[in-house]
């Protein structure tokens, strides 16, 4: 059931107990998750409503990218074309999930404004709203990957439980910024803006499109600090057949833990006037 | 069950719907359209807050002060008062979505906020999804929906218009399909802010039919509304709100007493 059988709201009795009443909004949000889904799955279908192809429209222009792009930098970074298109093609889909999650996280709580304003729905079930919807996005791009995997063999080196064990630390990270982007933005109404600045200049410091050189100097420290280049190599590394970095999983699992524990605790403070920002 | 009211202090039966609202005081933050602005809030901690801070500090509207509520499974009550009295925001409060600052409530048993007819309708899908996507946020399962989906449909009397979308119905039209979508949820307890006139007169009809069939099923209705015949036609006690202040709980029969008072504060 997602409304509650019984109800009780008091006011604040301290940190504590609004840490519990914060975890048990996350406890029947993860409860109701088929509605987040629905909400999502509607999403998706409204927003290609009318139009042939549907969300296959951006899977074909993220191929018509993947080729243009690609074949440019094979020829710029003089690398064979069998390496660059793949690794284009990959890092274009998992970069695209990262960056339109977080974007669109700004934006979890202020579209729900009607239904948070008079329902006691779970206010996380509009962050897993946003999650879910751009895991079913990434679901139609999944062409792209299997063509790219199929087509250059890549599945005779990949390691597809490392890549999916990468992709799961993934969705942990873009999670809590989604919650974090989420709060801030029905805050501060310029957030969003930022944020978009902030995940296009992100795009060019990540290895998404350029192959990573030696890491020397400014290489070294631009993929070290990159918490993106950490993200993207958890999945695309296991799938080109190549080990992702030493540290790279422990860094997600600490990203994770440590982000969760930002975005929570923000969370538990202002759980109870997010309904008053919207 | 004896027809006789108990008495306020009897506590109630663990198995039926009531409410309980102890001291509830809401106040609202009010974030100005200069406190919305991160690029101003920094510019104001850079210069040290000495801007007015009594046009930059947050300010709060006291909303409902001190109230208190005690409703049980047969209570159908009526809350008037002027604009701004807070009869909405009770509601909202009720449903679950505005935290209490001071006080508590409590409510057991389904809720149903029937605050606003449009509430997660999308005019550009199709009235099938409507009912669906309305259904699911409600609280139905998908499975409940697909179950309820045909009498819902047959309920709105809209036939092969459910199939088109939204945005080419009338209002009417977009009324009546709301209507059947909030009012297809079984709840103990029934929250509504003034709509119950949709549609034209024989859409009227049902839909005054299907609400005193669901104010007989919920355990608990609270109605808020300026009409005061429909709050004689559907309420049997009644709570008058000033400025955030409520009265006391009479039964219908002291409304027009209620009413000559000055203010209940």
């Amino acid at each position: 059931m997602d409304i509650a059988e019984h109800m009780l709201r008091t006011g604040s009795r301290g940190f504590r107990d609004d840490l519990a009443r914060a975890v048990e909004d996350l406890r029947r949000s993860t409860r109701g998750l088929g509605l987040a889904w629905s909400l999502a799955w509607h999403d998706v279908v409204s927003r290609y409503r009318g139009s042939i192809l549907g969300p296959f429209w951006i899977t074909l222009s993220m191929a018509v990218m993947v080729l243009g792009i690609g074949f440019l930098y094979a020829e710029l970074q003089k690398i064979p074309l069998a390496t660059t298109l793949p690794f284009v093609a990959l890092g274009i889909v998992f970069w695209g999930l990262i960056s339109q999650t977080v974007i669109e996280g700004c934006e979890s709580f202020v579209h729900a404004s009607g239904m948070l304003s008079q329902t006691s729905l779970p206010m996380l079930t509009f962050i897993w709203r946003t999650v879910l919807r751009n895991l079913a996005t990434l679901m139609h791009h999944l062409v792209i990957v299997v063509g790219v995997i199929a087509g250059f063999g890549l599945w005779r080196d990949m390691d597809l439980p490392l890549a999916l064990a990468g992709l799961a630390l993934v969705l942990a990270n873009v999670s809590w910024m989604c919650l974090l982007t989420a709060i801030i933005s029905a805050r501060f109404r310029d957030i969003p803006q930022i944020v978009i600045s902030i995940m296009q200049f992100s795009m060019f410091m990540t290895p998404v499109f350029w192959q990573p050189g030696e890491r020397v100097g400014v290489m070294d420290a631009v993929l070290t600090w990159n918490p993106f280049f950490h993200m993207l190599d958890a999945i695309r590394a296991p799938l080109m057949g190549v080990a992702p970095e030493a540290s790279t999983f422990s860094v997600l699992i600490i990203m994770a833990l440590g982000g969760w524990a930002l975005a929570f605790g923000l969370f538990t403070v202002t759980r109870r006037r997010i309904v008053h920002y919207l | 069950m004896n027809g006789r009211a108990k008495p306020p202090t009897a506590p109630p039966r663990p198995d039926q719907a009531f409410i309980s609202v102890r001291g509830l005081t809401l106040r609202f933050p009010v974030y100005g359209y200069d406190a919305k602005s991160l690029k101003k809030h920094l510019a104001r901690v850079a210069v040290g807050g000495r801007l007015d801070q009594a046009r930059h500090g947050s300010t709060s509207v006291t909303a409902i002060t001190g109230l208190d509520l005690d409703l049980r499974a047969g209570d159908r009550l009526g809350l008037i008062g002027h604009n701004g009295s807070g009869k909405t925001t009770l509601l909202r409060a009720l449903s679950g979505a505005y935290e209490p600052d001071e006080g508590q409530i409590e409510v057991r048993g389904k809720i149903a906020p029937l605050l606003d007819l449009s509430l997660g309708i999308d005019p550009t899908a199709t009235g099938l999804e409507n009912i669906r996507l309305r259904g699911r946020i409600a609280g139905l399962s998908a499975r409940q929906v697909e179950d309820k989906l045909e009498e819902i449909a047959a309920f709105t009397g809209l036939g092969p218009f459910l199939a088109m979308p939204l945005k080419t119905y009338s209002a009417g039209m977009q009324a009546r399909l709301a209507f059947a979508v909030a009012t297809a949820v079984d709840a103990d307890v029934l929250l509504m802010d003034e709509w119950i006139a949709v549609g034209d007169a024989d859409f009227q009809k049902i839909a005054h039919q299907r609400l005193l069939g669901l104010v007989e099923r919920a355990g608990i209705l609270v109605l808020a509304s300026h009409d005061l015949d429909l709050i004689r036609l559907y309420c049997n006690k009644v709570m008058r709100m000033d400025a955030g202040v409520g009265s006391e709980v009479v039964s219908i029969k002291g409304l027009d007493e209620l009413l000559a008072r000055p203010s209940v504060r």
